[in-house]
C-alpha cells in the first residue's frame, strides 16, 4: 500500500487546553485506518482539522507529497461526521440523490449502496425522523456515494447494534475493497479490530502508535518492558489483542 | 409566512379600497384633490405595506432557519467539503430565500387583479417601484439574517441579533426626526425609509445602490462566517476589509443625485413647466431655513416640497439654522419660522412650507414669473367608490386553506 495522506504535527488548542499536539501518522492507500481511542482523546477534533472543517493552529495535510490546504481537501476526501442530522426536513432519497448531484458521485452505486446498508424501507422518510440507527446507516450511504479517494467517517457503528455492526463492517470492508481509502475514527475497539488494517491510537491528543495490530502489539510489549526492566514477566506477558494493547499505550 | 401574509394583505387591501371608496364617493374628481385618488398612494402603499411588516418580523426567521439550520443540522459540515466558493453557497441560499419572497408576494399582486376587477386603473411603473422596493427590503432582511446566522451558533442569538439591528434602524430614524442633518441623511438609507420612498413612486439610484451594496455585504460576512475551517483571525480580517470596502462604496454612491419618479400623479415632482422654468434659473440657489427639525413645517417643507426641488435643482444648497430639535423656546426669535432664498445678490424671505409657496419664492428670487400649467400637468386622480368585493373570502379562506392544503400534499408526497 502507497502513503495516500499524510498528517504532519498537527496541533489545537481550545483556549488553554491542548486539544492535539504534535499529531503525524499516515493514511495509506486502498487501506482501512482506524483512529482509536478514549472519549476526549481528540479523534473528532483530528478529523474534522483534517477534512478542514476546523482550523488547526498548526501542521500540515499532505496529499501525495503536496500540501494540501484546509479548503481545498474536499477535492481528496470526503469526512462524515458523527451526530448529524443533514438536511432534516427531506426524505432519504432526496438526501442521497442531492449527495450524488452535489458531490458529483457515482449513481450507478446507489442501488448497490441501498442494499448493502438495507435502507430500502427508509427512503420515502425524513431524514430527521430517523432513530439513531437508521441515520447512522443514511449517513455512511451518503459517505460511500460520495467520489473522494479517502472517506473518512466518525464513529460509523455507533447506534448500530451488533448484527448491524457486523453488516456495516463487511460494507466498509468491501467499499474499501472496491479501491477506496477508509479512515474510521472509533471507540469500539471489538468494532475496530474486526474491521480495521491499522490502527493509530490517540491519547490525550498524542498519537501513542500506529501500525498493525502485530506491529502495536510488539510496540506495546517493547514499552512494558522499557517502564518495568526488573519485571520477571517481561518478555513473556504480552498485551493479548486490541483491547489490551489499547490499553497498554492509552 | 405565506400562510400569514395572506390575511395580512387582505386585512390592508381591504381596508384601504373601503377608504378609497368612501372618499371617491363624497368628494369626486375636484382639481387639487386629485392626488387623494392615486391608486398608488391610497391602494398599493397600504396594501405593500404588509410586505414590509412580514419582511421585518416573519422573514427574518425563515432566512435564520435556512442558514441556521444548516450549522445546527450539521448539513453545513457536509457541504463545506464541496469546492463550491463560500459566496456562490452564500448567494444561492439568498436567491432561494428572494424565491420565497417572490412566492410570498402573490397576494398584494391578487390585490392587484381584484382591483382591475372592480374597474380601477393601475400604473406599471409605479407598481414596479412599489414591488421593486419591497423586494430590495427582503434583500435587505435576507442579508441580515445570513449574516447573522453565520456569526452565531445558535438561530436564537441570529434572531435577536436580526430584530436588534431592525429596532435600531428605527431608533436611527428617530434620532433623525429629532435631529436632522446627517442623521437624516443616514436614516434616508433604514429600510423603512427606502420602502416608504419606493410606495411613493420615488426610485432613488443612491438608495438602490447603497442597499444593494448592504445586501452585498451581509451575503459576503454570511459566506466569510460560514468557512468554519478557516481560522478566526482571518476570518475577521476579511469581515473588516469586506465592512471597510462597503463604507466607502456608500460614500461614493450617497454622492449620486440620479432619481425616477415612477408615480403617475408625480408625486415626488413638480409639475412639468415648473421643472422646465426651474432649470432656466441661472446661479446657485440658497435656502436657509429657520425651522427646527422637529417642527412639523419643516417636514411639511421637506416632503412637499424641498425633496422636489432637490430632484428638480440638485445643486440647491440647503441649510437649516435653528438652534433646538424642538423650535419650542425659539417661537419669539426674530427669524424663527422664515425661509430666506438667495440667488446671486438678491434675497427673497417667505414663511410659506407648501410647494406653490416655495416656486413663488423662487421665481421671485429669480425674476422669473410662474409658468401656466395645461390640463395635462395637473393629475386629476382616479376616484373608485367600490366595495372589496370577495376579497375577504380570497384573504382570509382560500388563501390559507391553499397554502395549507400546499403543506399538506407536501408532507404526504414526502411520508
Amino acid at each position: 500500500m502507497t502513503p495516500g495522506l499524510h498528517v504532519r504535527q498537527l496541533h489545537k488548542r481550545y483556549g488553554d487546553f491542548a486539544a492535539l499536539t504534535d499529531v503525524s501518522f499516515t493514511v495509506r492507500e486502498g487501506e482501512v485506518l482506524g483512529l482509536i481511542g478514549p472519549n476526549g482523546a481528540g479523534k473528532t477534533t483530528l478529523f474534522e482539522c483534517i477534512a478542514g472543517v476546523l482550523p488547526a493552529d498548526s501542521g500540515t495535510v499532505m496529499v501525495k507529497g503536496q500540501q494540501v490546504p484546509g479548503t481545498d481537501r474536499g477535492a481528496h476526501l470526503f469526512f462524515m461526521p458523527d451526530g448529524i442530522a443533514p438536511w432534516a426536513a427531506q426524505t432519504v432519497a432526496w438526501a442521497l440523490d442531492f449527495t450524488l448531484g452535489f458531490f458529483g458521485g457515482d449513481s450507478a452505486r446507489l442501488p448497490g449502496v441501498i442494499e448493502r446498508l438495507q435502507i430500502e424501507p427508509l427512503m420515502r422518510r425524513s431524514v430527521g425522523t430517523l432513530s439513531k440507527g437508521e441515520r447512522k446507516r443514511v449517513l455512511l450511504a451518503i459517505a460511500m456515494l460520495t467520489p473522494q479517494p479517502l472517506m473518512m467517517a466518525d464513529e460509523p457503528f455507533d447506534g448500530l447494534d451488533l448484527r448491524q455492526s457486523r453488516e456495516v463492517g463487511a460494507a466498509l470492508r468491501e467499499h474499501a475493497a472496491a479501491g477506496r481509502t477508509v479512515f474510521l475514527s472509533i471507540h469500539q475497539i471489538a468494532d475496530a479490530a474486526r474491521v480495521c488494517d491499522r490502527f493509530v491510537l490517540l491519547s490525550a491528543g498524542h498519537v501513542c502508535g500506529e501500525g498493525t495490530l502485530d506491529e502495536l502489539t510488539a510496540f506495546a510489549r517493547a514499552r512494558r518492558a522499557e517502564a518495568e526492566p526488573d519485571d520477571p514477566r517481561r518478555g513473556r506477558a504480552s498485551p493479548d489483542g486490541l483491547e489490551e494493547v489499547v490499553l497498554a499505550l492509552t | 409566512m405565506l400562510l400569514l401574509i395572506g390575511p395580512l394583505v387582505g386585512m390592508s387591501f381591504i381596508s384601504a379600497v373601503r377608504t378609497y371608496g368612501e372618499l371617491s364617493g363624497v368628494n369626486g374628481t375636484a382639481a387639487g384633490v386629485g392626488e387623494a385618488f392615486s391608486p398608488l398612494i391610497g391602494i398599493w402603499a397600504p396594501t405593500f405595506s404588509a410586505c414590509e411588516l412580514a419582511a421585518a418580523f416573519l422573514l427574518p426567521f425563515v432566512a435564520i432557519r435556512l442558514v441556521s439550520g444548516d450549522r445546527q443540522s450539521g448539513a453545513l459540515k457536509l457541504e463545506l467539503q464541496h469546492p463550491m466558493p463560500a459566496m456562490a453557497r452564500m448567494s444561492a441560499k439568498g436567491l432561494v430565500l428572494l424565491a420565497a419572497w417572490v412566492v410570498a408576494s402573490v397576494p398584494p399582486l391578487i390585490g392587484i387583479v381584484l382591483w382591475k376587477i372592480y374597474g380601477g386603473t393601475t400604473y406599471a411603473p409605479e407598481l414596479a417601484a412599489v414591488f421593486a422596493g419591497h423586494l430590495l427590503n427582503a434583500g435587505l432582511t435576507v442579508a441580515l439574517a445570513c449574516a447573522t446566522a453565520s456569526f452565531t451558533d445558535h438561530p436564537s442569538t441570529a434572531a435577536i441579533l436580526t430584530l436588534g439591528v431592525t429596532v435600531g434602524t428605527w431608533i436611527l430614524n428617530f434620532v433623525a426626526a429629532v435631529h436632522g442633518g446627517l442623521w437624516d441623511r443616514a436614516a434616508s438609507y433604514t429600510p423603512t425609509a427606502m420602502v416608504a420612498e419606493f410606495q411613493h413612486g420615488l426610485v432613488r439610484l443612491d438608495a438602490v445602490l447603497v442597499a444593494a451594496t448592504l445586501i452585498a455585504l451581509g451575503c459576503g460576512l454570511g459566506a466569510i462566517w460560514m468557512r468554519l475551517g478557516v481560522p478566526e483571525r482571518r476570518r475577521v480580517g476579511e469581515s473588516l476589509t469586506a465592512g471597510v470596502g462597503a463604507l466607502v462604496a456608500i460614500v461614493v454612491f450617497a454622492r449620486i443625485t440620479a432619481s425616477w419618479d415612477a408615480s403617475e400623479a408625480r408625486a415626488n415632482s413638480f409639475p412639468r413647466p415648473d421643472e422646465t422654468t426651474l432649470a432656466r434659473i441661472s446661479g446657485r440657489l440658497r435656502i436657509v431655513v429657520h425651522l427646527a427639525a422637529e417642527d412639523p413645517r419643516r417636514v411639511d417643507l421637506e416632503q412637499r416640497a424641498l425633496s422636489k426641488l432637490r430632484r428638480a435643482r440638485p445643486d440647491v444648497q440647503v441649510r437649516y439654522a435653528a438652534a433646538t430639535s424642538t423650535g419650542l423656546f425659539e417661537q419669539t426669535s426674530e427669524h424663527y419660522g422664515e425661509i430666506w432664498y438667495e440667488l446671486s445678490d438678491r434675497k427673497v424671505i417667505s414663511r410659506a412650507t407648501t410647494a406653490d409657496g416655495v416656486l413663488g419664492s423662487i421665481y421671485e428670487v429669480a425674476g422669473l414669473s410662474a409658468p401656466a400649467l395645461a390640463e395635462e400637468d395637473i393629475f386629476r386622480g382616479h376616484p373608485l367608490a367600490a366595495e372589496p368585493m370577495g376579497a375577504a373570502a380570497l384573504f382570509y379562506g382560500i388563501w390559507p386553506a391553499a397554502v395549507g392544503a400546499a403543506a399538506l400534499w407536501n408532507r404526504r408526497r414526502d411520508s
